[in-house]
């Protein structure tokens, strides 16, 4: 009974981390960072944005939702072709931000 | 000459956009505004722009040119058009061409007044996170004044990095400005870039120093 409440326990304090959604979009183009700034700070300043994290060795760009909040496909898609890029596809994954910045940085 | 020059600079530049598509382009993203400035003794030049849309930017620049003899200077103060004609993005490189423009007054120590001049001009470069290549040519023409100008850069980074790190860079320049100087200028420069921040620190074959910077706001 002691281990099922533990465990329970445990489950609810992980949530709010399993919770989290970000898109992840693959960008073409993005080869430096002072040119990438752009895709930084255009998804930055919308609404449902919670964070952003620009990987330019992959070549990708991960937005993290607001709680509460839904991110917008084809918004982020016009954001970042108003910075002056290319997306190539759009993905939906139930990580943070920060955990995705972990997983890359821990890949070196 | 003057017929001899064009020629040249265009043959250049034919030869550059068949071969490479092009580098950081004079222009931010949309609605941003980009400054920048870049410094030596006989060229200084300052510049901002906002970028209307995505292909789009106007601005004001002011430009000191000097010959290589100290006798001529030239000081020229105009407004900016900046298009971005094409952009190729690939999944490891960006190549553009651009279009620059300006219209405005120019002054000089061997003629009183100003005259209006016009300084129209062509950009390509390719980049990768690894390599960095690009090439223009720009006309100065005033009443009886002719400072067609062509330029070309290459350049590698020593390393890739992340977004939030420090990317240093090796380029080299080569460049000629017509009636002001008889000779190619080179110069080797160390490029910083990290985030919106880029500078560029060298010395050309005349042992002058030289500093660009740029910034987005």
């Amino acid at each position: 009974m002691n281990k099922l409440i533990f465990s329970l326990v445990l489950a609810f304090a992980a949530l709010p981390a399993l919770a989290a959604t970000s898109i992840k979009a693959t960008v073409n183009g993005m080869v430096c960072a002072f040119c990438a700034q752009g895709i930084e700070k255009r998804i930055s300043s919308m609404p449902a944005t919670k964070a952003v994290y620009v990987d330019l060795k992959k070549k990708t760009v991960a937005i993290e939702a607001k709680e509460g909040e839904t991110l917008d496909g084809k918004a982020i898609t016009a954001e970042i072709t108003d910075a002056g890029y290319d997306v190539v596809k759009l993905e939906t994954v139930q990580k943070s931000v920060e955990q995705i910045k972990a997983e890359t940085k821990g890949r070196k | 000459m003057r017929s001899s020059f064009r020629n040249k600079v265009l043959g250049a530049l034919a030869l550059v956009v068949v071969a490479m598509p092009a580098v950081s382009g004079p222009m931010g993203f949309k609605d941003s505004w980009m400054a920048m400035g870049d410094f030596s003794p006989n060229w200084q030049e300052a510049f901002a722009n906002y970028a209307l849309t995505p292909r789009d930017a106007v601005g004001a620049s002011t430009l000191y040119m000097r010959s290589d003899d100290l006798s001529k200077s030239r000081q020229l103060v105009d407004a900016s058009y900046t298009r971005l004609v094409k952009r190729w993005n690939q999944p490891q490189a960006q190549a553009n061409v651009w279009f620059l423009g300006g219209l405005g007054n120019v002054t000089g120590n061997d003629f009183s007044g100003f005259k209006a001049m016009a300084s129209p001009g062509i950009q390509v470069d390719y980049e990768t996170t690894r390599v960095y290549a690009s090439a223009g040519a720009r006309l100065y023409r005033a009443d009886g004044i002719n400072h067609d100008y062509a330029f070309a850069r290459l350049g590698f980074s020593f390393y890739a990095v992340d977004y939030d790190e420090i990317q240093p860079w090796l380029v080299v320049e080569a460049r000629r400005m017509n009636g002001l100087s008889d000779k190619t200028e080179i110069t080797p420069m160390l490029r910083l870039i990290h985030n919106r921040y880029f500078v560029e620190l060298g010395a050309n074959n005349s042992a002058q120093g030289r500093i660009t910077l740029m910034y987005i706001f």
